[in-house]
């Protein structure tokens, strides 16, 4: 029973782990440096294009105003990372403590008062090493990253670093920055601006945002109980624990559950956030009897904004500086991720003079589409979770009814469609568009760790014998930053690309299918990579 | 979006939507004609049809 004099317990918070602030070069000896990358930004999408940098071998500084990691404390921000975004960290070598820490699901369900009126199991379409989510605290995925850098690039993230000013020119940028040892200034060839939400630097260049609010208002409850749930998401549209709004329930690491409650969009943020009213809550919900302590309790409402151009000459813009979606689906966080992943083997190739500058521009033209696509996916959820007006309740009343009795109403209740690799459109690199491919099994190894071997395409030449497949490496691969291999018709990887005997599948280093080239000749190879990485035709 | 005449018996089928809102409030008719809108679109199955079939619903406004 709800007793007015319950205590409401908090468990200790979160140690997080600082770095040290290190004296750079720059202030050490004066001297202005000039780097071929400088991101601003430690959160997931600055650090993830860091480690991929890193393990490229391209030289790359991280400046970063804080020397630890997560936001306001153990606020765990995003927690639900996906298929793609796995994979890019099993390349990245975090998976695995990514795997032992967090939790592993793929089954998502959605009620409507006590009823379940639709379930999905993501496994059921899975071919990946990797599962379709694990859930992980923010903070922790940023610790591994953090780690993984410190091996491979010791000193490469400058703590205790806010950028002041970036002056942005057509061949760099020079950084104007602020340390507790001083201010200096360092130069990139390019410049990544990876700030988040409230870019100061994109501000500054007065770029358009078309930032919207949404008056949606929810509030979580970070906790930890002793109640066997079950290990999947669930998602109320109308909860009967919480005046009939929406509920979310999933679990996270070290036990914690992250229970995200609707409010009345006229809710005080401060009031439904007190302890004791998000306590009531719980109580709703948990039944009176399940001891329960808060980890963090949060209020939120979401907005979304989209930046017209990811590319201002030589900087670039990544993760929630670029795009803000509401944070149904995970397509905030792995978003953010997959931008990254997509500009960090374009920025190392063209670094390295095997790809035309030119092709930074098509990070632009497919992690814009990909963002139209999930600011577009994630305005319907939010549409559905909060009707405007009589007639829309009165619709996903409908929907709601008959989805209790009718499979096909079912897929109409949105509760959040679950971040997918976005397909990238057609473009000059790719004029059949360009397409994920998971990291299945290939020959004693897969699609991840054949990428890991180096900043190059993988041509796979169905049906060829192994010796083949060598003489055209031995041509083509000693020009070119790819690798040609043999690839088995009957195995799941080929069946998996529905290629055919003769024909070259060309995989890109962020594992997205470039080309199907068929028949394979290597001329019609040659020019269909030539034409990927932005280089002129030969003549 | 098909405008000639579909339904065979067109004023059994009025008579059928008519005799089913009866004894129904104004909201629960409301009810009853969106979950009609959801099984008939579902029995359409055409993406452009139902979003001919929906501007033209909308055009018909007075």
């Amino acid at each position: 029973m709800t007793s007015t004099a319950e205590v409401w317990k908090f468990a200790p918070a979160y140690e997080l782990p600082s770095w040290p602030f290190v004296v750079p070069p720059e202030l050490a000896t004066g001297e202005r440096r000039r780097h071929p990358v400088v991101i601003a930004g430690g959160g997931l999408a600055g650090l993830t294009l860091a480690c991929d940098l890193a393990l490229r071998g391209i030289a790359v500084v991280v400046l970063d105003e804080d020397d630890t990691v997560g936001v306001r404390g153990a606020s765990s921000r995003g927690i639900c990372y996906a298929q793609k975004s796995l994979e890019i960290f099993d390349r990245l070598g975090i998976y695995e403590r990514i795997r032992a820490k967090g939790i592993t699901w793929s089954v998502g369900r959605t009620f409507s008062g006590a009823d379940e009126i639709y379930s999905f199991n993501l496994k059921d379409e899975s071919l990946s090493e990797q599962p379709p989510f694990i859930n992980l605290q923010q903070f922790y995925l940023e610790w591994f990253l953090v780690e993984r850098i410190g091996e491979l690039a010791p000193g490469a993230i400058r703590w205790k670093t806010k950028v002041l000013h970036v002056e942005h020119g057509s061949d760099g940028a020079a950084i104007d920055v602020e340390t507790p040892a001083g201010r200096y200034s360092l130069e990139a060839e390019w410049f990544v601006d990876a700030t988040g939400a409230n870019s100061r630097i994109r501000d500054e260049l007065g770029l358009p945002a078309h930032a919207s609010r949404h008056t949606d208002r929810w509030c979580i409850s970070d906790v930890r109980f002793k109640k066997p749930f079950a290990v999947e998401r669930w998602t109320w549209i109308d909860a009967p624990f919480n005046e009939g709004r929406g509920v979310w329930q999933h679990l996270m690491a070290d036990a914690v559950w992250r229970l995200d409650y609707q409010m009345d969009e006229h809710a005080d943020p401060d009031s439904i956030s007190r302890p004791e009213v998000a306590g009531a809550r719980l109580r709703e919900q948990l039944g009176a009897d399940v001891e329960f302590e808060f980890v963090w309790i949060g209020p939120y409402q979401y907005r979304d904004h989209l930046l017209d151009t990811f590319r201002v000459g030589r900087t670039i813009f990544i993760g929630d500086a670029a795009h803000v979606v509401c944070p149904f689906g995970a397509r905030g966080g792995n978003n953010g991720i997959q931008d990254a992943a997509n500009l960090g083997w374009k920025l190392a190739l063209v670094l390295s003079g095997e790809a035309g500058e030119s092709l930074v521009d098509s990070y632009q033209h497919e992690r814009h589409a990909a963002a139209v696509e999930n600011l577009r996916i994630t305005s319907r959820t939010a549409r559905f979770l909060a009707p405007r007006s009589a007639a829309e309740h009165r619709m996903r009343r409908a929907v709601v009814d008959l989805a209790r009795r009718h499979e096909f109403a079912r897929r109409l209740a949105n509760t959040g469609r679950m971040a997918q690799p976005n397909d990238y459109p057609p473009s000059p690199w790719a004029p059949s568009g360009a397409r994920s491919l998971q990291n299945v099994a290939v020959d004693g190894t897969s699609v991840v760790r054949l990428l890991a071997e180096g900043t190059r395409f993988i041509g796979l030449w169905v049906g060829a014998s192994a010796e083949e497949a060598q003489a055209l490496n031995d041509d083509i691969g000693a020009r070119l930053p790819i690798a040609i291999r043999a690839l088995d018709p009957n195995s799941a990887l080929a069946r998996h690309l529905g290629a055919g005997a003769g024909s070259v599948i060309l995989v890109r280093p962020d594992a997205y299918v470039a080309a199907r080239i068929d028949p394979a000749t290597p001329a019609a190879i040659e020019s269909t990579l030539r034409r990927a990485l932005s280089l002129e035709p030969t003549s | 979006m098909k405008t000639d005449l579909q339904i065979p018996d067109p004023d059994g089928f009025y008579e059928a939507w008519v005799a089913a809102h009866e004894g129904l409030s104004d909201s629960e008719s409301a009810d009853l004609d969106a979950r009609l809108v959801l099984l008939l679109a579902n029995q359409v199955g055409d993406m452009q049809v139902l979003l001919d079939c929906i501007a033209a619903a909308r055009g018909a406004r007075r």
